[in-house]
């Protein structure tokens, strides 16, 4: 990934969302951008320019459009129709992303667009997150990796977000998946936590 | 085994993946096309096989013989045939794009959507119409030092008209709030016709614009008929609701309902008793108009008079006497007003509207 002076930055042509330019390239907020939360915790964190990503929960597609400017396609996964307005006007600029208005807790309804996955990004903010994910596990392939942003307030606001974190890791074990490596967002973003897992 | 995908159908080998595909579509078509067949396709994910690109391209057969097998029969009507994978990304993005489009007209075309931003624009009006006339007064009275609202009780509208006999721009900012609150006017006629459409159960209650109110702070048409009469009941008082829950006030007995005349002018002793009644029909009154959408005069005509009867309990002080007395009288009510009540409500809730802002305050108490 690009890094200039510790700053997160990707090609493309800017003005997406407002976001700042730096030497002509694109400025990645994490305090705005999970995945770029990420990438500053974990710098090993890398996208490969061959990389077919399924993003579920692409929202206003602000997030995505740093994706495309890395990946080779984004298959874009949203359900409500306001932020789905932004992401096809994203979509009609940056080509290599696919917009897809469906519930990302129900696969077939998308399931006749997506091609084989190198990796699943999911941001949903719903209750049932670790389910989701695993249903949408068909189209991941073999080796391929699963990023899961985990809001703890969105699953249950009363409950300590240690539990929730403990129990989510269980149920995407014991759903087949190995969990490589887990980290909260902090200080990005606030109880949220990442878990990263890999198909076997 | 075939699986449907959005270009066309491919057969698929037992034995996973490497086995030879073939792909069938009548004909080359463009992205409405291929939006139109997506529409009408069901996936199975219990023996999901993801597409393979490949296959959709009529080129890759020769390179990879576990591809497009198309060859055998030369027609050109049993393949995909996108030209390359610039070409089928190109159509499968403008096909996406016209199904999430056509979804997405068809939720805004369920009507209350507009509503409830409707609702939101003239709550916002309000607020802004209001501000503006306290500032402008305060710098109408240091202009005019001789000027006092004290013995006169000058309303806001009384306000902008003096302020628009100045000739400087307090003058044209007086034009400008006037002009606004015409708009508003307008704009809340057109709520009221629009909700008589959209709840016309609800409408016939209270009114389109109190309908339409409901609705707006429930969300949607569907959420309000999902609704539980309590909750509709209290809609708009969440905050004391909640402190109630919270602590010892007492509950909420109304919320925008309040709004509406059988509420605010019934008897303090009846009032929670009506806004009770007033709550369950209209949980009733929306999910007809959810499900049904039309409306149901004899519904209507029963829970007037039901509304009238415990109304006019509150009236001759007979709260709690003899139901028959009450009965008697209710119905007489009911059939005499009832009618009358549907087709006046426009224009009763119109003139209610100045009480509002006093009348929210105190419907949340």
């Amino acid at each position: 990934m690009i890094r200039i002076d510790g700053v997160l930055l990707s090609k493309g042509s800017g003005g997406v969302y407002g976001e700042k330019m730096m030497k002509g390239l694109r400025v990645w907020d994490p305090y705005r951008s999970k995945f770029a939360a990420l990438a500053m915790i974990k710098p090993e964190t890398d996208l490969d320019e061959d990389l077919r990503v399924l993003y579920l929960g692409a929202a206003n597609g602000t997030t995505v459009s740093h994706f495309a400017d890395y990946v080779k396609t984004v298959y874009a996964v949203e359900f409500a129709p306001r932020p789905m307005q932004d992401l096809i006007e994203v979509s009609r600029r940056r080509k290599n992303i696919i917009p897809i208005m469906a519930d990302a807790a129900n696969p077939r309804e998308y399931a006749p667009f997506v091609e084989e996955v190198g990796m699943i990004y999911q941001d949903v903010a719903q209750p049932n997150q670790a389910e989701i994910a695993l249903v949408n596990l068909p189209f991941l392939k073999k080796g391929g990796v699963v990023i899961l942003m985990l809001k703890a307030r969105s699953v249950d606001v009363t409950a300590d977000p240690k539990v929730i974190f403990e129990d989510t890791i269980k149920t995407l074990e014991d759903g087949g998946l190995i969990v490589e490596d887990t980290c909260r967002l902090e200080p990005y973003h606030h109880d949220h936590a990442c878990i990263v897992c890999r198909k076997p | 085994m075939q699986m449907q995908y959005w270009f066309g159908d491919v057969e698929i080998g037992d034995n996973g993946e490497g086995t030879p595909r073939r792909v069938k579509i009548p004909g080359k078509s463009g992205p409405e096309d291929y939006a139109e067949r997506c529409r009408n396709i069901e996936s199975d994910m219990a023996d999901f096989v993801p597409l393979r690109v490949a296959d959709a391209i009529a080129g890759d057969s020769g390179n990879n013989g576990n591809n497009v097998n198309n060859v055998n029969n030369g027609n050109n009507d049993d393949a995909a045939g996108f030209k390359d994978e610039a070409e089928y990304f190109e159509t499968l993005r403008l096909t996406t794009i016209a199904l999430a489009e056509s979804k997405i007209k068809l939720y805004y075309t369920k009507g209350d959507i507009e509503l409830v931003q409707m609702v939101r624009v003239l709550d916002e009006m309000d607020n802004v119409i209001n501000r503006l006339i306290e500032r402008a007064t305060e710098w109408y009275i240091v202009q005019n030092p001789k000027f006092s609202r004290k013995y006169k009780s000058v309303s806001a509208k009384k306000m902008v008209d003096i302020m628009r006999r100045e000739k400087n721009s307090l003058g044209r900012l007086g034009y400008e709030i006037d002009r606004l609150s015409i708009e508003r006017t307008r704009l809340m006629r057109e709520i009221s016709d629009r909700a008589d459409i959209i709840a016309p159960n609800c409408s016939a209650l209270v009114g389109g614009l109190v309908a339409a109110r409901l609705i707006s702070r429930a969300g949607s048409l569907s959420r309000m008929a999902m609704m539980p009469a309590s909750a509709v009941q209290v809609l708009g008082a969440e905050s004391a609701l909640f402190t109630h829950l919270r602590g010892n006030t007492p509950s909420p007995k109304h919320g925008i309902i309040f709004q509406h005349r059988r509420i605010h002018n019934a008897g303090t002793g009846v009032r929670g008793k009506v806004s009770r009644v007033l709550g369950g029909k209209l949980a009733i009154a929306a999910r007809l108009d959810y499900y049904r959408g039309e409306i149901a005069p004899e519904f209507i005509e029963k829970a007037q008079e039901r509304i009238d009867y415990v109304f006019a309990a509150g009236e001759d002080g007979s709260k709690d006497e003899g139901k028959e007395s009450g009965k008697a009288g209710g119905k007489v009510n009911g059939n005499a007003g009832g009618k009358n009540d549907v087709k006046t409500e426009g224009r009763v809730n119109g003139k209610d509207e100045g009480k509002k802002k006093n009348d929210k305050r105190r419907s949340a108490e």
